[in-house]
C-alpha cells in the first residue's frame, strides 16, 4: 500500500511548484502594470528637473522652457523658498489660494513630508533655496511616515520564510479538509484493485466520494469470479468426459485383451493365428496405456490431480519400476541393464511415488513402443549438482536431430490451442513433462550413448 | 500358480458384465481352478455366498444393484475371506490404498489373464499358507509351516530373517523381487542401508537350499535389481 503516501507527496510537490509559479507570475504582472503607469513621471524627479531648470538671473529667477513644459504637462505649480529668510522668492503655475509666502522650518519639514493645502508637495534643492513642486490635489498619495526598525529589515528573510511555510501549511490543511475523504476512500480501492490483479475475490465498501468506482471494482470482481468458475466448470466437464470415456472402454478392452492373450497361448491354434492374437494383445495393451495417459494428462493439465510430497528414494523407485516392467514383459524382448552406481543406494527426493513411477513406466513403455523388434533398455539414477537424475536409455532406433528438436519445441495437442495437425507426438512424454514440472523438475531428451533414445528426469534432491 | 490345494478353493466371482464373467471363469478353469461360482448382481452374490461359503471373492466395484464395497461388507458378515477387486476406474486406487476397506488387492481393468492369476494366487497363498505343503526346489524342499529346508534327507532350520526373505520370494515366485522390497520384508518400514546384510542372508539361504551355492538354480540374482525364486512347478 504505497499509493496513498505517493498521492500526498505528489500533491505537495504540485502545490510548491504552483505556489512558486504563482508568485513569479504575480511579480511579473505587477511590474508590467506599474511600468505602464506614467513611465517617467516620478514626482521627486520632476521636482529635481524643475529645480535644475531654474536659474538665478540678475533680475530674479528664470525657468527654462523644459521646466515650464513639465509644469504645464503635469498641471503642477512651483515655488522657491529662499535660504535663510524662508520667503517665497519665485513662483509659477496655478498656485492654490492661501499658500503662505513665508515658511518656518517646521512648515518646510511638513511640506517635505506631506501636503500643502491638500496638494502633494515635493522638494528639491535649487540655486539659492528650496524648490517645492506642488501637484494638483488628489493626483498623488504620499506615505508620510516611511520608517522601519533596522532589526525588522534584517529579519526580512526569516519573516518571508515563515510566511511561505505558514502559507503552505494553510493550503495543505485546506487540501486535507477538502480531499481527506477522497484519500481515505482511495485506500480500500487501491488494495481492492491490487487484490483483483492477484485473482482474489474483492469486496470494497461502497461508501464515500468514490462509491461508484468501488461498485465497479466489486462488479469486476464478480464478473471475473463467475468467468473463472465457468472456465473451471468447462475444464472439469472435459476431464470428466475423458475419465468417463476411458472408464467405459476398460471393460470391453479387458475382454479383447483377455481373449487375445488366451489365443496367443493356445497351442492348438496355427502359428499364424497365435501371432495375430499376440498383436491384438499388444495393441490392446497400448490402448490401455493410452487411456491411462489420456486420463492423467487431462487431470494434470486442469490441476485436478493431487500431487503428494513425501520422501522418496529414487533408486528404490526406479528399481521397482524396472522390476515391474521385467515381471510383465512376456516375450523378454526388452532386457533391462541396471546402470546405477553400486555406491548409490539412496537418492532422496520429495515427491509423489505413484506419479513418479508412472513417469518412469511411460519412459520404459516409450522404448517398447518405438522398437517393435526389441531393444535393450538401460536404467540408472545419478546424483549431480544438487539434482537427482533418473535416466532411461535404449539402443534402439533413436531419433534424428530434427525429431529431437521437434519433440522439445512442439506442444502436444492436449495442451495446444492452435491448429494441431502436426503436433501428435506421444502422450507418454507429455505426462512425463507434466509430472516433472509438478515436482519442480525438468526433462532432458537426447541421443543415448548406447545408440538409441535417451530421456532423463531431473528432480531437485530432497533433504536427507 | 503352484499348488493344487489352492486351486480347490471356492472362489466367488461377481461382475455385471456376463461376457467378462464368462471370460474370467474360463481363465480360472484353464489354470486348474475347480470351484468357481459366478454371480451378476449383489443379490445373486449374497445368495450364492450363503449357499457355498466361498474362500475367496473377486468383485467388480460397479454392480447394477449396489457397489462392490458394500457387498464386501455384507459378505464379511458371513465369513472372513480375502477379496480382490476388479475396477474400471483408476481413481478407485485411492480407496484401496486408503484406509480400512479391508480389500486384499485390486486390479484395474483392462488386465492380462496372467496378472489376474498371479494376484489370485498370491492372495490365496497369503491367506491359506498354513495349509501349505512342501515347496519343491531344484535341490531341496522348503517346509514353510515348520520354517525348515529338507535337502538330501537332512532337515535344516531357517532363521526368522531367512524365513521372511524366502516367503517374500515364494509369494512372488517366478518374478523378480526388488532389493528394497526384500529389505522391507525382513527389516520393516525403513529399510535403508541393509543391502549388505541382505546379500549375506541370501548367501546363507543359498547354502541351505542350493546344491552348489556358487551356481544357484533356484534363488537367482538379477544384477542391481533383486532376486527371483524359481520352483520346480515352473520348470
Amino acid at each position: 500500500m504505497k499509493t496513498v503516501p505517493k498521492l500526498i507527496r505528489r500533491f505537495v510537490e504540485t502545490l510548491i511548484v504552483s505556489s512558486v509559479v504563482l508568485v513569479v507570475v504575480n511579480i511579473v504582472l505587477f511590474l508590467f502594470m506599474v511600468t505602464r503607469f506614467e513611465p517617467n513621471a516620478h514626482p521627486y524627479s520632476s521636482a529635481e528637473n524643475v529645480a535644475a531648470a531654474l536659474t538665478k538671473q540678475e533680475d530674479g529667477y528664470r525657468l527654462s522652457k523644459e521646466g515650464a513644459g513639465i509644469l504645464a504637462e503635469t498641471g503642477a505649480w512651483a515655488i522657491l523658498i529662499a535660504d535663510g529668510s524662508g520667503q517665497v522668492v519665485w513662483s509659477q503655475g496655478p498656485l492654490p489660494e492661501g499658500i503662505p509666502q513665508t515658511y518656518s522650518l517646521a512648515q518646510v519639514a511638513s511640506l517635505t513630508r506631506g501636503y500643502l493645502e491638500d496638494c502633494p508637495t515635493y522638494p528639491a534643492a535649487a540655486e539659492g533655496g528650496l524648490l517645492v513642486l506642488g501637484f494638483p490635489a488628489g493626483s498623488y498619495w504620499k506615505h508620510q511616515w516611511p520608517s522601519w526598525n533596522v532589526e525588522l529589515i534584517a529579519s526580512v528573510p526569516r519573516i518571508l520564510l515563515t510566511w511561505i511555510i505558514c502559507n503552505i501549511l494553510v493550503i495543505f490543511l485546506i487540501y486535507l479538509a477538502a480531499n481527506g475523504k477522497i484519500v481515505k476512500s482511495v485506500g480500500p480501492l487501491v488494495s481492492g484493485i491490487q487484490a483483483l490483479a492477484r485473482g482474489e475475490q474483492v469486496h470494497v465498501p461502497e461508501r464515500g466520494l468514490l462509491s461508484e468506482i468501488a461498485a465497479s471494482v466489486n462488479r469486476t470482481s464478480d464478473i471475473l469470479l463467475s468467468k473463472n468458475r465457468e472456465i473451471r466448470r468447462k475444464d472439469l466437464a472435459r476431464a470428466n468426459w475423458i475419465a468417463g470415456v476411458s472408464h467405459d472402454i476398460r471393460t470391453p478392452l479387458s475382454m479383447v485383451m483377455g481373449y487375445a492373450a488366451g489365443m496367443e497361448k493356445e497351442e492348438g491354434l496355427p502359428e499364424k493365428f497365435r501371432r495375430q492374437a499376440a498383436a491384438i494383445r499388444r495393441q490392446s495393451q497400448r490402448m490401455k496405456n493410452l487411456i491411462n495417459d489420456l486420463n492423467l494428462a487431462s487431470k494434470m493439465e486442469y490441476n485436478m490431480q493431487q500431487v503428494k510430497t513425501e520422501p522418496v528414494n529414487a533408486v528404490a523407485l526406479l528399481r521397482r519400476a524396472v522390476v515391474d516392467f521385467i515381471n510383465t514383459d512376456p516375450e523378454e524382448k526388452y532386457p533391462v541393464e541396471w546402470e546405477t552406481p553400486d555406491a548409490l543406494s539412496v537418492c532422496r527426493i520429495m515427491g509423489d511415488p505413484d506419479l513418479l513411477s508412472r513417469a518412469i513406466f511411460n519412459l520404459i513403455q516409450n522404448c517398447v513402443n518405438h522398437n517393435e523388434q526389441g531393444c535393450t533398455i538401460y536404467a540408472g539414477v545419478e546424483e549431480k549438482e544438487g539434482n537427482c537424475r533418473i535416466r532411461i536409455d535404449d539402443d534402439g532406433v533413436g531419433a534424428t536431430r530434427e525429431e529431437l528438436e521437434r519433440l522439445a519445441g512442439v506442444p502436444h495437442y492436449m495442451v495446444c490451442d492452435q491448429n494441431t495437425r502436426e503436433q501428435r507426438h506421444g502422450l507418454g512424454l507429455l505426462i512425463v513433462r507434466q509430472i516433472a514440472r509438478a515436482h519442480q523438475g525438468s526433462v532432458e531428451i537426447g541421443a543415448s550413448v548406447h545408440g538409441g533414445f535417451s530421456v532423463t528426469i531431473v528432480l531437485p534432491l530432497g533433504l536427507s | 500358480m503352484n499348488h493344487q490345494y489352492l486351486k480347490n478353493k471356492r472362489i466367488l466371482l461377481v461382475d455385471d458384465e456376463p461376457e467378462l464373467l464368462h471370460m474370467v471363469e474360463n481363465i480360472l478353469q484353464e489354470e486348474g481352478f475347480t470351484s468357481i461360482y459366478p454371480a451378476a448382481s449383489v443379490r445373486e452374490a449374497l445368495e450364492t455366498a450363503a449357499r457355498v461359503h466361498p474362500e475367496m471373492a473377486v468383485l467388480d466395484v460397479m454392480l447394477p444393484d449396489g457397489d462392490g464395497f458394500s457387498l464386501m461388507k455384507k459378505l464379511r458378515e458371513q465369513g472372513d475371506y480375502p477379496v480382490l477387486f476388479l475396477t474400471a476406474r483408476g481413481e478407485d486406487e485411492d480407496k484401496f490404498t486408503g484406509f480400512g476397506l479391508g480389500a486384499d488387492d485390486y486390479l484395474v481393468k483392462p488386465f492380462l489373464p496372467r496378472e489376474l492369476l498371479f494376484r489370485i494366487g498370491a492372495i490365496l497363498y497369503r491367506s491359506y499358507k498354513g495349509e501349505n505343503p512342501l515347496v519343491q526346489l531344484a535341490a531341496s524342499q522348503v517346509d514353510f509351516d515348520r520354517a525348515q529346508v529338507i535337502r538330501n534327507g537332512e532337515i535344516i532350520p531357517l532363521t526368522a530373517k531367512e524365513y521372511e526373505l524366502l516367503s517374500a520370494l515364494y509369494r512372488n515366485e517366478g518374478r523378480i523381487v526388488t532389493i528394497d522390497a526384500l529389505c522391507e520384508a525382513a527389516w520393516g518400514d525403513n529399510p535403508f542401508g541393509y543391502e549388505n546384510s541382505l546379500m549375506a542372508h541370501i548367501r546363507r539361504i543359498r547354502e541351505k537350499i542350493e546344491e552348489n551355492p556358487s551356481h544357484p538354480q533356484s534363488l537367482l540374482t538379477v544384477k542391481g535389481l533383486g532376486y527371483k525364486l524359481v520352483t520346480e512347478d515352473r520348470r
